[in-house]
């Protein structure tokens, strides 16, 4: 007669090794995660389209998390177009393609590096704030408070903050993508003598719809997610003043596999219809 | 954070600028595929189009004036490729105008190159149907390379037969390079051919002490001194 163990919920079948518990506990605990997020996001669409609207508040996290963001986008974006086009200079020159560079650079920018990238800081930065604003709102039960006072926190908090997170990102990463080339054409002339008009045309010469429309709508779903995890971590969190770091680092590095899973998929279907 | 006027502005800036930079980049793009200007078609028949794609580019005179915009298989040996091209550029693509498809660069795109036609000619119209010229294809190419490289090896055969020869002392070259006995014949023959000529060389210079052509001699050398001052005036 088989006998089950039961040790912090995970069953154990006789002769199942030890080590299998903190396995199955994982699995259960990533898959209760999924669900509650999943849940959280539907609540997220179901709420989205309801008056009231709060766009004072969407203006102003629009504000914080998109123009606040811009300067340290900047600078990633035009380190990015500069050291990458440094870096890909050696490796064209063995073929004497030398003048493909401005257009592999702006192909591998727009497409992917400038997306991803510019999410990922996106993430660290926004992600991680949101995470630990709606933590500690939580903590000193201000929440619990906006509730009692008849106000819609769900509304006021989580969605402004997902839908500028959801519209900034894009208009970050378009920037971060621009402030790039420019940079990569610093990086074009740091060892070479091209016009601006000609490093303009080659990039411009090179890029097609493909190219644009498929790296910037995956972006909205880049910023619904960082936004999204940032709440859903902060609006759940609890350990006390504990939780709170605890939900600005988890927002962070669930945010960034996110944006890397969300990545993988639109590739995936981007060469569907390329 | 108050929703000051300022942070408004600056969020308007900020959100205009990415829009305007989204907005350039697909105008830019856009009018690099002809789709801001006005444009006519004319078509081009096929037999292999060595992989030419819809969007690839269609020059004339080394200028891109239009784009490929479509691509449809007609036979089992046709394929039928027409082409959007810029309007400005109607006036030079004569009837007899021939398109042949190539590379851009070693390494590029393939490309749809018109040659122009004969300049009396009447301008291309739309839709039109223009002449085109099979491509040589990189498995002619190939094939050429491999007859070159048969006859190749057929005439390095050839030449390592006859090295093999010359070096078994065969033949006059095989003999002259190989055998010692022919050297020694023709060191010897070269031997008497210099005493020959040094014997030669005496029976002249007494030839010309001789009475009989002294005279004739003079006159030679006088002839040839009337010359020589003819020429320095």
């Amino acid at each position: 007669m088989p006998i089950d163990l039961k040790i912090s919920g995970a069953v154990l079948e006789k002769g199942s090794s030890p080590g299998v518990i903190p396995l199955l506990n994982a699995f259960k605990s990533f898959f209760a995660a999924v669900t509650q997020l999943s849940l959280f996001a539907w609540r997220f669409l179901k709420e989205v389209f309801k008056p009231r609207y709060e766009f004072s508040e969407l203006v102003k996290q629009s504000y914080l998390i998109g123009y606040k963001s811009f300067p340290l986008v900047a600078i990633t974006g035009f380190i990015m177009g500069l050291v990458l086009t440094i870096q890909s200079r050696p490796t064209l020159a063995e073929f004497g393609a030398e003048s493909w560079l401005p257009a592999m650079v702006a192909i591998s920018i727009i497409r992917e590096i400038g997306p991803v990238i510019t999410a990922l800081i996106f993430a660290g930065k926004v992600g991680s704030g949101i995470g630990a604003e709606l933590a500690s709102m939580k903590v000193t039960e201000q929440i619990d408070a906006m509730e009692v006072s008849g106000m819609n926190p769900f509304k006021y908090i989580v969605i402004t903050r997902v839908v500028a997170a959801t519209f900034m990102l894009p208009v970050l990463v378009i920037i971060a993508d621009a402030i790039a080339m420019y940079g990569s054409y610093i990086g074009v002339n740091l060892k070479g003598d091209v016009s601006f008009h000609l490093f303009f045309l080659q990039v411009i010469g090179k890029l097609s719809f493909t190219d644009i429309f498929p790296a910037t709508i995956k972006t909205f779903f880049f910023g619904f997610a960082v936004g999204l995890i940032g709440c859903y971590k902060g609006y759940n969190s609890n350990n006390g003043t504990e939780g709170v770091g605890q939900s600005a680092n988890s927002a962070v590095v669930i945010g960034s596999l996110a944006v890397f899973i969300i990545d993988m998929i639109a590739v995936q279907i981007t060469s569907f219809f390329t | 954070m108050n929703n000051t006027g300022g942070n408004k502005i600056r969020l308007g800036i900020f959100v205009s600028v990415g829009a305007i930079l989204f907005i350039a980049a697909i105008y830019f793009v856009g009018q690099r595929q002809q789709l801001f200007s006005n444009t006519f078609n004319i078509s081009g028949i096929f037999k292999d189009i060595s992989g030419l794609q819809v969007g690839n580019n269609v020059r004339f005179s080394g200028i891109n004036v239009g784009v490929i915009g479509n691509i449809q298989q007609i036979t089992d040996s046709t394929v039928r490729v027409d082409m959007v091209i810029n309007e400005h550029s109607r006036k030079f693509i004569k009837k007899d105008a021939r398109a042949i498809i190539g590379t851009d660069g070693l390494m590029g795109n393939k490309i749809l190159v018109i040659s122009p036609g004969v300049s009396g000619k009447q301008v291309i119209a739309n839709n039109d149907i223009i002449e085109t010229t099979v491509p040589v294809s990189m498995d002619d190419i190939l094939l050429k390379i491999k007859v070159t490289a048969d006859n190749a090896a057929l005439i390095s055969g050839g030449l390592s037969d006859i090295v093999a020869n010359i070096h078994d002392g065969k033949g006059t070259i095989g003999k002259l390079f190989m055998d010692e006995s022919f050297a020694n014949n023709l060191d010897k023959t070269i031997v008497n051919i210099k005493q020959g000529a040094g014997g030669f060389k005496r029976n002249m210079d007494a030839a010309s002490h001789n009475f009989l052509l002294r005279g004739f001699l003079k006159k030679k050398d006088r002839k040839e001194k009337e010359k020589r001052e003819n020429e320095d005036k």
